[in-house]
């Protein structure tokens, strides 16, 4: 008998009462141990075993892993090892048997990692996730089971500092900790080598900083950080980390953004990037991810030079003005700052920066009341122009790409927007779009009339259909004389650009270079004439010739004829004089030209037609139009012919629609009722204009679905026809609102759908000290109408308060003053005058006594515009308010001494008044108050604006326009005023700046702007978050001050009596009144205004 | 020039009726004014020419006035008909126009004003720029365009007849647009009207290069130039630019200054202080110019 069996069976009764299987894995561990122990060594053992077999209740399982898992091991422990393993399970199994058993079960795995003297380790740091309450138990029972693996990417300290953090997550919840500790293993398995401790140095901080993020982090930090340079993780995590430490729950959010944007650039910048952003940490961590996340915007502007300078003032802002909150907001891209030393620095020109001027420009070049638009606009509208990186026209507004950055000069770029100009100006100028039927040229005659007959009787002997009918515009027609509508169009556009570059070259000499230089640079970027078949070739080295760039001329040298003839015909209409017409007939004779070339591709098999460069003798070609008739040389063989395509524009030239243009300026002459309009246009005429022509892509259509798009097609159309040529809805830049179109465009009868006009504004955030740009969005909108009750019950009701006001407001009606000359009595004596009494009285002719000046009043030239609030806490009722203000409760049946029944009278009392009388809101104060200023305003004869504003967001301030400073009082108005009512937030400062923009535009000598409201500007996203005030009040304090600075007086009256009242802190130099009993406003506004207006 | 006195050394003062052109002055005639003017001259008809500031008015008098002369003279004047201008403002008064008197010593003088030394002499009274005035001096000379012709010196007593020769001219630009600022019908019904624009861009052209001695085809850019900026009246600009602007670019030019600077200095700056508007020209100027 063994010593092991011998064991076993001394052992018998220690062991029964246990699991069955406990005596079968005591017998089997003793077997294979006794091959290592001495018999000493095996007694002490299986004394260790039974001894952890008693230490719990359920201790017996862990005992059973210690004898099935210490044959595994004895070899790496030793029999010392052996007996401290079995102590630590001990020691474990003291705090849970179940944590002891997995212990004691993960060991031989772990061991393949860990040395064994990390055991103790190991058990402690299982140990520390047990807390004595199951969760934790399982906890740190899973710790075990997992460990061994994640020792395979982490070592133990490693590991430690894991359990740190989800020890960390247990204090709030053990779901996530254990989730977290689940998912681990995955994790650091996928993360590589150098990257797992730094990934759980930032796991700290962040668990450290907000314990929910944790969870996204493990999620999806692996994946984010995958796409920063690997070098450079270590950094932006201990970057990250250090952020997070001091800017708590925004760090990972801060964190995930950068990491995205700095996933998105060239891996080899990430360094640099990241190097600086560690540099302004240490001024504001902050600042630093800011920077990041605008990285990839920021390079889309800057070089790397440009960009270090940039980055230079910024760092300045921090380093040297110690402004950390300006910083955060420059590297945040929403400091005017920011964007101005941006456009300073960049080589692109935005549209928006010179759209203004470019429209003075634009309307000096062609006497039009031009506007200029982005090409966003043009495409948005579907009309039929489709490209927006091309500049073009549709005859009354011109539409250029939203930015440039073609040449890595900034001024290079700008000269590009100019050189778009004038050409799409050239063609208003030059008059492209103004093509007449049967016209001569200057330089050749007109062929339309036979082309047509020719094009009849073609039809006929070919059977193809005839226009189903008649042409409405001239381009039309001139087209339908063609087989080939895509041909035809596509040659007359090459041939009217070049006209009209040659005019503009003419005209312009200061253009000149700059168009030679965008002309080069678009000859780089043409498609490959080699590649094409030689029809389209033929035009594509026509348009080559037309970008004075006779040399990029390919073509096979034995069909030269053809295209010899082809650019003389071309260089017809660079002659001095020529019209529109010329080019109309250059178009046809370069048509028959292309007709009798077959399109099919190069090069031939017997090499024949091989494409070779420009002879001299094209280069030189003189103008000329084409003979005709002679057979040319021979054609290539008869392979199969292509489709026809035109080669691309070049942007500068851009779309170039004449028939699109001509409709339109028809149905605009149509719906203007202009007898001359020529009788109206059947739809069937519109649709056979619209279905076949070549200016529409029917790419665009639906298909099947022709007719319905096409509907929809012309309902636009006549759409943009109905409405006045020059701005029209697009964007308009602040401070820059129309310097015509703007008005005058009040909707009909108010049946249409609300147009709104929106404008931008900048706002200011006072902790950066500096004006976010752009950062709102005023929509100006007439205002709806009510009826007229509201109107006339005021004036009934305050019939006595509106005469009272009339009288005195006519009184203040001469208010300058104008000095009067030669009185017989007066305030001062003229010197000159009276010198000429006493010598006149000397000589003895009856002199004139009238010696006096006397300075009067007259005339008033004063401006006001009133701005009303209408946010929802409007809504309030005064009843309320006035309740809340005296701090009593009513319902307290203090009030009423303890007697209901006074309580009961009280309420009845109440509630029959409110019958009646609904409560008044404060919002029917101000419109009360709006009514009474009205009457007073029209007996005096200022001009006023009554306007009120709300809105939710900084993209949607809602700006009601009652009544426009220049609009005449009306029904509509009183309608516009009963139908003034609450409705959201209240962003107080670009209401304002849209009111500052339209005093300012007005012409008066006295410019007033009244705001009307309960005190409280409020919006989302007015501040840090929704309680602060600050942010509101300073931007709405600034927006005041802009005013005064352009020679407006704002007063604030605000009706709040709850210390609701913000603004008044801040309002030191501002007129400002705070309406004590609010009923009385109504009364009190005229009252103000007169003050106001008087001085 | 005739009857020069010297009062004192280096300083000529010449008596306004004796005031004579004698070099002909350069003027372009645009349309039919000149023989408007010589018809109406024949038959005293007063004369309003309307138009914008330096289109031309000026020099068409002075012209007028050495033309007539050297047709041999209307009305027996052997030196021509003299032209007499009076600038008018707002604090002008009867006694600037009419005379008054003056303290010599113990003596007072009198001494006559301009319209009635042109009233005396049959001269030309040019009364420049006339809305300036106000509107009761400008009555004062409703009976001078009355067929009697007379002109009543109040503070002597005496009423005078026009010599033969005189004719009253006044201009006016009604650019202004004040309703204020505006003449009245009473004093507007009592003149023909001769309208005065800028000139075409060819004539212009050639004003130009006559005045400011430019090559033909830069006073041809500059006159394309004005062409351009006047676009932009009531569209940012109040006025477009004159005649008088663009000869004084074109004197510069002349002179050696760089095309776009002259233009910069005698247009772009004279007609805006708006930036933008200035930017917009001076765009619209490198576009025409390419230094
Ligand atoms: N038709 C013209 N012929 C010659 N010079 C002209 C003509 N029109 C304008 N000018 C030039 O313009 C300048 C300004 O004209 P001026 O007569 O002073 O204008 P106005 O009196 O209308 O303000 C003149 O000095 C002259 O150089
Ligand atoms: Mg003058």
């Amino acid at each position: 008998m063994s010593i092991a069996d011998d064991l076993t069976a001394r052992y018998a009764a220690d062991l029964r009462g246990f699991g069955a299987a406990l005596p079968d894995d005591f017998a089997t561990g003793a077997r294979a141990m006794s091959a290592h122990l001495s018999d000493e060594e095996l007694e002490a053992w299986a004394k260790a075993g039974i001894e952890l077999a008693n230490s719990s209740l359920r201790a017996w399982e862990a005992a059973a892993e210690y004898f099935r898992a210490s044959a595994d091991i004895v070899e790496r422990l030793g029999t010392e090892g052996i007996a401290r393993w079995a102590a630590q399970a001990t020691e474990l199994s003291s705090r849970s048997s179940l944590i002891a058993a997995q212990f004691l079960k993960s060991t031989p795995e772990a061991l393949a990692v860990l040395q064994p003297e990390d055991l103790e380790e190991w058990a402690q740091q299982g140990d520390r996730l047990c807390r004595g309450n199951w969760k934790s138990i399982a906890l740190a029972q899973l710790y075990f089971q997992i460990s061994p693996s994640l020792f395979r990417s982490l070592s133990l300290p490693s590991v430690g500092r894991l359990v740190d953090v989800i020890d960390q997550l247990t204090e709030r919840s053990y779901e996530l900790a254990t989730t977290a500790l689940e998912g681990s293993g995955q994790i650091f398995a996928s993360l590589s080598g150098h990257d797992r401790e730094p990934f759980l140095r930032f796991a700290r901080a962040v668990t450290r900083a907000s314990w929910a993020d944790t969870r996204l982090y493990f999620e999806r930090g692996p994946k984010l950080i995958e796409r920063i340079e690997a070098p450079q993780r270590a950094a932006f995590l201990d970057l990250a980390g250090r952020v997070t430490t001091e800017v708590g729950r925004q760090g990972f959010p801060l964190f995930s953004d950068a990491a995205e944007a700095l996933g998105g650039m060239a891996t080899e910048e990430h360094g640099a990037y990241i190097a600086f952003a560690s540099k302004i940490a240490t001024g504001s961590p902050t600042a630093a991810m800011e920077y990041l996340k605008s990285a990839p915007f920021v390079a889309t502007r800057l070089n790397p030079d440009q960009r270090s300078l940039w980055e230079q003032e910024g760092l300045e802002i921090l380093a040297v003005e110690h402004n950390p909150e300006g910083a955060e907001a420059y590297f945040r891209l929403e400091s005017t700052r920011a964007e101005e030393r941006m456009r300073a620095l960049s080589s692109r020109v935005e549209l928006s920066s010179i759209n203004s001027m470019l429209r003075m420009y634009a309307k000096a070049l062609s006497g039009e009341p031009v506007s200029v638009h982005s090409a966003e606009d043009l495409v948005e509208r579907g009309i039929g122009w489709v490209t927006e990186s091309a500049a073009s026209t549709e005859g009354s507004s011109i539409y250029l790409p939203p930015y440039v950055a073609t040449f890595p000069e900034q001024e290079a770029n700008f000269q590009v927007y100019k050189v778009f100009t004038t050409h799409q100006t050239g063609r208003m100028e030059f008059g492209s779009f103004d093509y007449a039927w049967d016209m001569p040229g200057a330089h050749v005659a007109s062929t339309g009339p036979r082309r047509e007959v020719a094009a009849a009787l073609r039809r006929q002997e070919q059977g193809i259909a005839a226009p189903k009918a008649e042409a409405v515009t001239a381009v039309q027609r001139l087209f339908n004389c063609f087989d080939d509508r895509n041909l035809i169009a596509g040659l007359f556009t090459v041939v009217e650009d070049t006209r009209v570059d040659a005019l503009v070259s003419r005209e312009y000499g200061g253009i000149r270079r700059w168009l030679k230089r965008l002309q080069d640079h678009e000859i780089g970027r043409r498609p490959k004439v080699e590649e094409m078949a030689l029809r389209q070739a033929f035009v594509e080295n026509l348009l080559r010739a037309s970008l004075g760039q006779a040399e990029a001329i390919r073509w096979p040298i034995m069909l030269r004829e053809y295209m010899t003839d082809g650019i003389a015909a071309l260089r017809m209409v660079e002659q001095a004089g020529a019209t529109v017409q010329d080019s109309a007939e250059v178009a046809g004779a370069l048509y028959d030209i292309a007709t009798s070339i077959p399109n099919v591709r190069m090069p031939n098999p017997d090499g024949k037609f091989d494409f070779e460069g420009a002879s001299q003798e094209m280069m030189d070609v003189l103008p000329s139009m084409p003979g005709g008739g002679e057979g040319g040389p021979d054609m290539p063989g008869n392979q199969q012919e292509m489709a026809f395509e035109n080669p691309p524009q070049p942007d500068f030239r851009g779309d170039f629609k004449p028939e699109l243009v001509q409709l339109m300026a028809k149905l605009k002459l149509q719906q203007e009722g202009g007898a001359d309009a020529g009788g109206s246009l059947t739809k069937e005429q519109l649709m056979e204009l619209l279905q076949n022509s070549v200016e529409l892509s029917i790419s665009e259509w639906a298909e099947g679905d022709l007719d319905q798009s096409l509907g929809m097609f012309l309902d636009n159309l006549q759409k943009e026809a109905g409405t006045p040529a020059g701005d029209k809805k697009g964007e308009k830049k602040d401070g820059d609102a129309s310097a015509d179109g703007g008005k005058g465009e009040g909707p009909d009868e108010g049946e249409l759908p609300v147009e709104v006009t929106w404008f931008y504004y900048d706002e200011w955030d006072f902790r950066a000290g500096d004006y976010r740009p752009r950062w709102t969005r005023v929509g100006e909108r007439v205002s709806a109408e009510g009826d007229r009750d509201f109107y006339e019950e005021t004036l009934r009701k305050h019939h006595g308060l509106v005469m009272e006001t009339r009288k005195q407001f006519e009184m203040m009606r001469p208010e300058s003053f104008k000095k009067i000359k030669r009185l017989e009595d007066g305030d001062e004596l003229d010197t000159d005058l009276a010198i000429e009494f006493h010598v006149d009285k000397k000589a003895g002719a009856g002199p004139s006594a009238r010696i006096y000046n006397r300075r009067n009043k007259i005339e008033r030239d004063v401006a006001v515009a009133f701005l009303l609030d209408m946010s929802a806490s409007t809504d309030e009722e005064i009843e309320k308010q006035k309740v809340k203000h005296s701090g009593k409760d009513d319902d307290d049946d203090d009030n009423f001494d303890g007697d209901p029944r006074r309580y009961f009278q009280w309420l009845a009392a109440r509630r029959a008044k409110a019958l009646v009388e609904p409560p008044k809101r404060i919002i029917d104060l101000e419109k009360e108050s709006t009514v009474l200023i009205v009457e007073a305003l029209e007996a005096i004869g200022d001009s006023y604006g009554i306007y009120g504003f709300s809105g939710y967001g900084r993209d949607n301030v809602e700006f009601h326009v009652i009544k426009d400073l220049d609009e005449q009082m009306s029904e509509r108005v009183e309608r516009r005023i009963s139908k003034i009512e609450p409705i959201r937030s209240t962003r107080m400062g670009p209401a304002l700046r849209h009111t500052i923009h339209k005093l300012d535009e007005y012409d008066a000598k006295v410019k007033i702007l009244i705001l009307v409201s309960d005190g409280r500007p409020q919006d989302h996203g007015y501040g840090r978050d929704r309680t602060e005030k600050e942010y509101a009040v300073h931007d709405t304090k600034q927006a005041l001050v802009e005013a005064k600075r352009v020679g407006i007086t704002p007063f604030l009256i605000t009706v709040d009596k709850e210390g609701h009242d913000y603004l008044k802190q801040m309002c030191d130099d501002i007129g400002y009144e705070v309406v004590d009993d609010i009923e009385s406003l109504p009364r009190r506004l005229p009252t103000l205004y007169r003050h106001l207006a008087a001085d | 020039m005739t009857a020069l006195t010297t009062n004192a050394p280096g300083f000529k003062q010449i008596a306004v009726e004796d005031f004579r052109l004698t070099e002909e002055p350069f003027y372009l005639p645009i349309r039919d004014e000149v023989e408007l003017f010589e018809t109406a001259y024949a038959d005293s008809v007063p004369v309003l020419l309307k138009g914008p500031t330096g289109a031309g008015k000026t020099r068409f008098v002075e012209y007028m006035s050495w033309r007539l002369h050297n047709k041999g003279g209307h009305g027996g004047h052997e030196e021509g008909v003299p032209l007499i201008t009076v600038a008018c403002h707002e604090d002008l008064t009867a006694s600037d126009l009419v005379g008054r008197y003056l303290l010599e010593g113990d003596e007072t003088r009198w001494i006559d004003g301009p319209v009635t030394r042109a009233v005396k002499n049959g001269a030309i009274c040019y009364l420049d720029e006339v809305v300036e005035a106000r509107k009761d001096t400008t009555v004062l000379i409703h009976p001078l365009t009355d067929y009697r012709r007379l002109l009543p010196v109040e503070k002597r007593g005496e009423l005078l007849e026009a010599a033969d020769g005189f004719l009253l001219v006044m201009s006016y630009n009604p650019g202004y647009q004040s309703a204020i600022k505006d003449l009245k019908h009473s004093t507007r019904q009592r003149f023909i009207a001769i309208e005065f624009d800028y000139p075409p861009r060819d004539q212009e052209a050639i004003i130009i290069e006559r005045e400011s001695l430019v090559d033909a085809a830069t006073a041809m850019e500059l006159a394309k130039l004005a062409e351009k900026v006047r676009n932009l009246k009531e569209h940012g600009l109040g006025e477009g630019v004159s005649t008088r602007l663009l000869v004084y670019a074109g004197k510069l030019i002349h002179g050696g200054i760089s095309r776009r600077r002259a233009c910069q200095v005698s247009i772009v700056w004279a007609l805006t202080d708006d930036r933008e508007v200035q930017r917009s020209i001076e765009e619209v100027v490198a576009s025409i110019f390419d230094d």
